[in-house]
C-alpha cells in the first residue's frame, strides 16, 4: 500500500521545544512533513484552510492555556487527530483530554524519536477505524429509519382494508346486524384505530430520530389548545369516572408555538394521565407563569394515578420504554408518546419533565416560549445594536374565488407563507408568523427594513411570486398594502430595548386597527358569495 | 346513459359519477359499497393508464385517486389530467397510504383538490366529496355533454 506523506501541524510557542519536537521527527526518517505555528488561532485558521493529517499540541499558547486548547481544536477538526505535547505530568488532564477524543497526551522529555513516531503512526489509525466505525453506525440508523418508514406504509394498506370493511358492516351497509354483532364490530373498528395510531407514533419517531421532525410555530392562545385536548379526552376520562379539569390562568399569555404539535403533545399528557388513574380520580391542567423565568409559560397535567416508582422516572421519556408496572389490563401502546412529546416540546425551545408520588399522583409539567413581538423583531430591526432609520409594515391579503375545499385552501395560505418568507430579505425583513385565529391564515403581515418609495420593488416581487402559485391561480386573489411605521417623538433618551419594544407596540397597533378593517370586509365577502 | 348524464346537468350530487382508482381491488370494492350507498354512481380502475382511459370515456364528476399505482403512478394521472382540457376541471380527490408530509403539498400543486391519508375517516371524506362536487358545479366548469 502506497503511504502518502503526513502532514503534521505542530501548534507549539515554545522555539527550543517545536525545533526539538522537528528533530525527533526528522530522525524518526519516516515520510512526514512538518508546519509548526506558535499561536492556537493560527492553529485553527491552518486546521480550516489545509486539514492536516494528524496535530500536535502543547497546551499552553499565548492565546490559550490548557483544556481550552484542546477543547477549542477538537472542535474545529472533529475528524483530525489530535496528540497532545505536555510540559507536566497531569493524569487527572490527560484522562479528560482521552475522554473527549484526543488520541494521545505525550510528556515532552519523555520523547524519543520512536515514541514521538509511534504515537503519530496509531493516532492516525485509530481515528480512521473510529471515523468507519461512526460511518457504519450512522447508514445503520439510516437504514432502520428508512425500513420502518416503509414498513408503516406496507402496514396501512391492509389496515385500511380490515377498517374499510369493518365499518361497512358496522354502518349496516352490508345487512341488518344484532347489537351483539355491532358490539364486536365496534371492538375491530376500536382496536384499528389503535393500530393507525402506533403506525403514526412509529414514523413520528422515526423522524425525530433522523432529525425530519419539523414544527410551525405561530402565536397562538394556549388555553384553547388545552380546551380542545380536554374536549377530545372527556368522553373517555367519563366511562371511568375520572373528570378533567382547567385550573386557572385563562388570561395565559400567548405562545409561539406550533398548534397541532402542542394539541399532540397535550393529549398525550391527559391520555396517559386519565390511563393510570384509577375510577374516580381527577386530572388537573394548569397553566402558569414563574417569575424566575419570565419568557416561558408552563403547564401541568397532574392526576390521582399510582404513581411511577423513583427508579423509572429517570427512564420514561425514552424511546420504548414501558412501566413494567402497567398491566392494568390495558393494552400499552408501543413506548413512543413521551418519547416524541419530548421531542416536540425541545423543538420549540421548551423542556418537560416529571415528578412523581408513588401511590399519589403524577405531575408531568412542560413550558413553552411565550410569543414576543419585540424578540422577533430584535435582529431584523435592530442588527449591530443600531436601530433602523425607516421600516414599513406591509400587510398581504389572499382572498378565495369561491368558498373552497376543506384543506386545499389552508395549504395555498400555508405555500404562500413559505413562499413569502423566500421573498424577504432574511436580515432585513420580518414576515411575522401567523397568528392563531379561527379558519385559515389569509392575511399576513411584514415588517420590512425600508421606506414607502422602495416598498414597492418587494410588494411588486411578492405578489408576482405568489400569483404564479397553480392552485392561487385557481382558487384565489392577492392584495398587497404598505403602511410606514411611525416611530413615537420621544425615543431618543430610551434603550435600544425600549425602543425596539416601542416599534412592536406601534406594529401590534397597526395590525390591530388593520384586523378590525379586514374583519367587516371578510364579512361582506362570504354574504356576497352566500347569495 | 344518455338521461343519467342529463341529470347530472341539473344540481342534483346524489347521482354524481365517481372514478376510483387504487391497485387493490378489495380496497375499490369497499369504497364502490361505500359510495353507492350514499347514492352515487362509481366506475373503478386498478392502474394509471386505465384510470385516464375511462375518464375520458366515462366522464366522472370527480375522481378519488390512490398514489401508489402501477402502469403510471398517481402524480403522472394527476399530471395528465390537468393537461387535458376536457378532464381538468374534474376534482380529483387523494386516498394513499403515503405519508403527507412529503405528498399532501405535492399532490395539491399537480392540481388535487384534496389529501385524505388511509385509513381515512369515511364521514370526512364523504363531507369533502360533497363540498367538492358542490363547488366545482358551483362554479359552472362542468363541461356540456
Amino acid at each position: 500500500m502506497p503511504d502518502f506523506r503526513k502532514q503534521v501541524l505542530l501548534i507549539e510557542d515554545n522555539p527550543g521545544d517545536a525545533d526539538l519536537i522537528r528533530l525527533r521527527l526528522i530522525e524518526s526518517r519516516t515520510q512526514l512533513d512538518v508546519s509548526c505555528v506558535n499561536r492556537l488561532s493560527e492553529g485553527l485558521a491552518s486546521i480550516e484552510s489545509t486539514p492536516p493529517s494528524v496535530v500536535l499540541l502543547d497546551l499552553n499558547l499565548p492565546d490559550s492555556q490548557g483544556s481550552e486548547t484542546f477543547r477549542k481544536v477538537l472542535e474545529k477538526a472533529p475528524g483530525v487527530p489530535v496528540v497532545i505535547l505536555s510540559g507536566k505530568e497531569d493524569e487527572a488532564l490527560a484522562m479528560k483530554a482521552i475522554h473527549q477524543g484526543v488520541q494521545d497526551y505525550l510528556i515532552k522529555a519523555d520523547l524519543t524519536s520512536r515514541t514521538l513516531e509511534r504515537s503519530l503512526r496509531y493516532a492516525v489509525e485509530r481515528q480512521a477505524v473510529l471515523r468507519s466505525l461512526d460511518m457504519s453506525r450512522k447508514q445503520q440508523i439510516e437504514f432502520k429509519n428508512q425500513f420502518l418508514s416503509h414498513v408503516s406504509h406496507e402496514l396501512r394498506t391492509p389496515l385500511t382494508c380490515i377498517h374499510q370493511y369493518a365499518s361497512l358492516l358496522f354502518d349496516g351497509l352490508s345487512g341488518p346486524i344484532s347489537p351483539e354483532q355491532r358490539d364486536h364490530l365496534q371492538t375491530i373498528l376500536k382496536s384499528v384505530n389503535q393500530l393507525h395510531a402506533m403506525i403514526r407514533d412509529l414514523l413520528e419517531a422515526t423522524r425525530a430520530e433522523s432529525g425530519k421532525l419539523r414544527i410551525e410555530p405561530r402565536c397562538l392562545a394556549l388555553v384553547e389548545l388545552v380546551r380542545q385536548a380536554i374536549a377530545m379526552i372527556r368522553p373517555m376520562a367519563l366511562e371511568k369516572r375520572i373528570t378533567v379539569e382547567l385550573e386557572g390562568d385563562s388570561h395565559a399569555p400567548l405562545v409561539y408555538a406550533d398548534p397541532d404539535r402542542v394539541l399532540e403533545v397535550l393529549i398525550n399528557l391527559t391520555d396517559n394521565a386519565v390511563k393510570f388513574t384509577p375510577p374516580k380520580g381527577s386530572v388537573t391542567i394548569k397553566l402558569s407563569q414563574q417569575a424566575t423565568d419570565p419568557e416561558f409559560t408552563y403547564v401541568t397535567v397532574t392526576d390521582t394515578g399510582r404513581g411511577i416508582s423513583p427508579e423509572a422516572l429517570p427512564l420514561i421519556f425514552e424511546r420504548l420504554y414501558q412501566d413494567p408496572d402497567a398491566v392494568d389490563g390495558n393494552r400499552s401502546g408501543l413506548g413512543l408518546g413521551l418519547y416524541i412529546a419530548r421531542e416536540l416540546v425541545n423543538l420549540h425551545g421548551g423542556r418537560i419533565w416529571v415528578a412523581s408520588q408513588p401511590g399519589e399522583s403524577t405531575t408531568f409539567t412542560f413550558n413553552l416560549p411565550i410569543y414576543s413581538l419585540s424578540k422577533l423583531l430584535f435582529p431584523v430591526i435592530a442588527p449591530e445594536r443600531r436601530l433602523r432609520e425607516s421600516m414599513v409594515l406591509v400587510r398581504v391579503d389572499l382572498k378565495p374565488l369561491a368558498s373552497p375545499v376543506r384543506g386545499n385552501w389552508k395549504e395555498v395560505c400555508r405555500e404562500c407563507l413559505d413562499l413569502m418568507r423566500r421573498c424577504v430579505y432574511a436580515d432585513k425583513d420580518l414576515v411575522l408568523p401567523a397568528m392563531a385565529t379561527n379558519g385559515p391564515e389569509d392575511t399576513f403581515y411584514i415588517v420590512a427594513s425600508t421606506d414607502m418609495e422602495r416598498v414597492n420593488i418587494m410588494t411588486t416581487r411578492i405578489v408576482e411570486q405568489i400569483s404564479v402559485l397553480t392552485h392561487l391561480k385557481a382558487t384565489g386573489t392577492i392584495r398587497a398594502t404598505a403602511r410606514e411605521i411611525r416611530f413615537p417623538a420621544e425615543m431618543q433618551d430610551k434603550t435600544l430595548e425600549q425602543q425596539v419594544e416601542q416599534v412592536a407596540e406601534r406594529v401590534t397597533e397597526l395590525i390591530l386597527t388593520d384586523f378590525r378593517t379586514m374583519n367587516d370586509f371578510n364579512t361582506k365577502e362570504t354574504n356576497a358569495n352566500a347569495n | 346513459m344518455q338521461t343519467e348524464i342529463k341529470k347530472n346537468d341539473a344540481p342534483n350530487f346524489s347521482r354524481a359519477k365517481i372514478l376510483i382508482v387504487d391497485d387493490d381491488p378489495e380496497l375499490r370494492m369497499a369504497l364502490k359499497l361505500r359510495l353507492r350507498a350514499n347514492h352515487y354512481e362509481t366506475v373503478s380502475a386498478g392502474d394509471g393508464y386505465s384510470a385516464i382511459a375511462l375518464a375520458q370515456k366515462e366522464r366522472p364528476n370527480l375522481i378519488i385517486l390512490d398514489l401508489g399505482l402501477p402502469v403510471g403512478n398517481g402524480f403522472n394521472v394527476l399530471k395528465r389530467l390537468q393537461e387535458n382540457d376536457a378532464l381538468s376541471h374534474i376534482p380529483v380527490i387523494v386516498l394513499t397510504a403515503r405519508d403527507p408530509q412529503s405528498n399532501e403539498l405535492r399532490s395539491l400543486d399537480s392540481g388535487a383538490t384534496a389529501f385524505f391519508q388511509k385509513p381515512a375517516d369515511n364521514n370526512e371524506l364523504l363531507q369533502v366529496i360533497r363540498a367538492s362536487l358542490h363547488s366545482a358545479s358551483a362554479w359552472g366548469t362542468t363541461p356540456p355533454s
